[in-house]
């Protein structure tokens, strides 16, 4: 095999440089964009809003409050699972009007 | 099962705490009354709180003085944060039909004292040449809470009236401390016909005769419902009025006029599974006016509207009427 000049070695260096620099971009801009579409299709959660109303609750001195600060974080309103019936049972029979 | 029962009067309306024995401890005569004896205590301790913390009729309540500090932070109550909290997503879930920043403009529309004092003046001599005026509500989303924090900061313009979420919410928490207090068993709490319910029910569930004013006797007519939890609210327009001008008011504002509604329904009644829940959809019901039956049956809570001239219509899983024995 015939040695290399030294012109010819400085060419095959660089060659070898580009390479590696176009390599390392390409990965980084691949990184860069499953990135994006990962966050774009998945935005995530964030666990400080849930921990607010719980540092509301902890040091709430009563502990009923604690219990409707879950219940004033639904995002919709909630009904009972099971449905009201006609009033042919029951007792404790109180009134709901207007006031 | 026995249910004990002990009403009073509180933050301007009526209270009822009604309590069942819990089966699973030895039964002795009293047993329920010692449970409701206990279950009353809690509810008037809450009641006691919330009344210096929201009330808009108290010059020394935390309201008051938040109001009057609109434009600067303050830190506020655990109670108070809560309050506020649920009445900003009330107004989140009705897209601001029920709206805290309705105070000023219900004060300037003539309900500016606890209502047993508006009522108690003579209906005419105080509308009489007293003009009708009316405040623009600005709207809750300028508010900021900081629930972390609990602090809040209110716009220089808006006067926060908590009354339509802030019964409802007293009412939720009221049995919630009440049945911890009774240490078992069932309670219910009502307060001014806003009804919450913990613990086991009785057997069928607790009765509840659907009105438009919670005055009327509850062995009285109408169509009575049997709730094993949950919560129970009721809003109408023929309670709580007044005059201006000549014009007969009411206290449901619509925050889009900031005027008393005007819509085809006078009274709305919903089950949810909370009372503050129900509250909420009862009261948006009464302002969204005609798309309010589209929008409770979005919402699948089941409710019962009363139009003014007096038709009814029965929403989602209501109970039918019809299937009621005598």
């Amino acid at each position: 095999m015939d040695s290399l000049t030294p012109t010819q070695r400085d060419r095959g260096l660089q060659r070898l440089r580009r390479l590696t620099f176009g390599a390392t971009a390409g990965g980084l801009i691949a990184v860069v964009g499953a990135s994006y579409v990962a966050a774009s299709s998945y935005a995530g959660k964030s666990s400080s809003g849930g921990t607010a109303l719980t540092t509301t609750a902890t040091t709430d001195t009563t502990a009923s409050s604690s219990s409707t600060s879950s219940t004033s974080s639904s995002s919709s309103l909630q009904s009972t699972p099971t449905a009201p019936t006609t009033g042919s049972s029951g007792s404790g029979t109180v009134t709901s009007g207007g006031s | 099962m026995p249910v004990a029962l002990k009403s009073w009067k509180a933050l301007g309306t009526s209270v009822h705490v009604l309590c069942t024995h819990d089966d699973t401890r030895p039964f002795h005569a009293g047993a329920a009354d010692d449970a409701l004896e206990a279950a009353s205590t809690a509810v008037r301790d809450v009641l006691e709180d919330v009344d210096e913390a929201y009330s808009r009729f108290r010059d020394d309540s935390e309201l008051t003085q938040l109001n009057a500090n609109a434009g600067r932070t303050i830190r506020i109550s655990p109670l108070l944060a809560t309050a506020i909290d649920a009445a900003l997503r009330a107004a989140r879930l009705t897209d601001g039909a029920v709206d805290p920043t309705i105070g000023r403009a219900i004060r300037v529309a003539g309900y500016d004292d606890d209502f047993s004092r508006i009522a108690a003046e003579d209906f005419d001599e105080r509308g009489r040449g007293m003009k009708l005026r009316a405040w623009r509500v600005p709207g809750w989303q300028g508010i900021r809470l900081d629930r972390r924090l609990r602090t809040v900061w209110l716009p220089r313009d808006v006067e926060l009236d908590l009354g339509s979420t802030g019964k409802a919410l007293a009412a939720d928490l009221a049995a919630t401390a009440a049945i911890a207090a009774a240490g078992g068993g069932g309670v219910l709490v009502s307060l001014g016909g806003d009804i919450a319910i913990a613990g086991e029910p009785p057997s069928g569930g607790w009765r509840i005769l659907v009105a438009e004013d919670s005055r009327v006797r509850p062995d009285g007519d109408g169509d009575v419902i049997c709730v094993p939890g949950g919560g129970v609210a009721t809003s109408s327009t023929t309670v709580r009025r007044w005059s201006r001008g000549g014009a007969v008011l009411h206290h449901i504002i619509d925050p889009q006029t900031s005027l008393p509604t005007s819509g085809p329904f006078r009274t709305v009644t919903v089950v949810a599974a909370t009372c503050l829940d129900a509250n909420i959809a009862s009261t948006a019901a009464i302002v969204r006016g005609e798309a309010a039956i589209e929008w409770l049956t979005s919402c699948r809570l089941p409710a019962r509207l009363v139009e003014e001239d007096g038709t009814i219509h029965y929403i989602g899983r209501w109970p039918d009427p019809a299937s009621v024995a005598a």
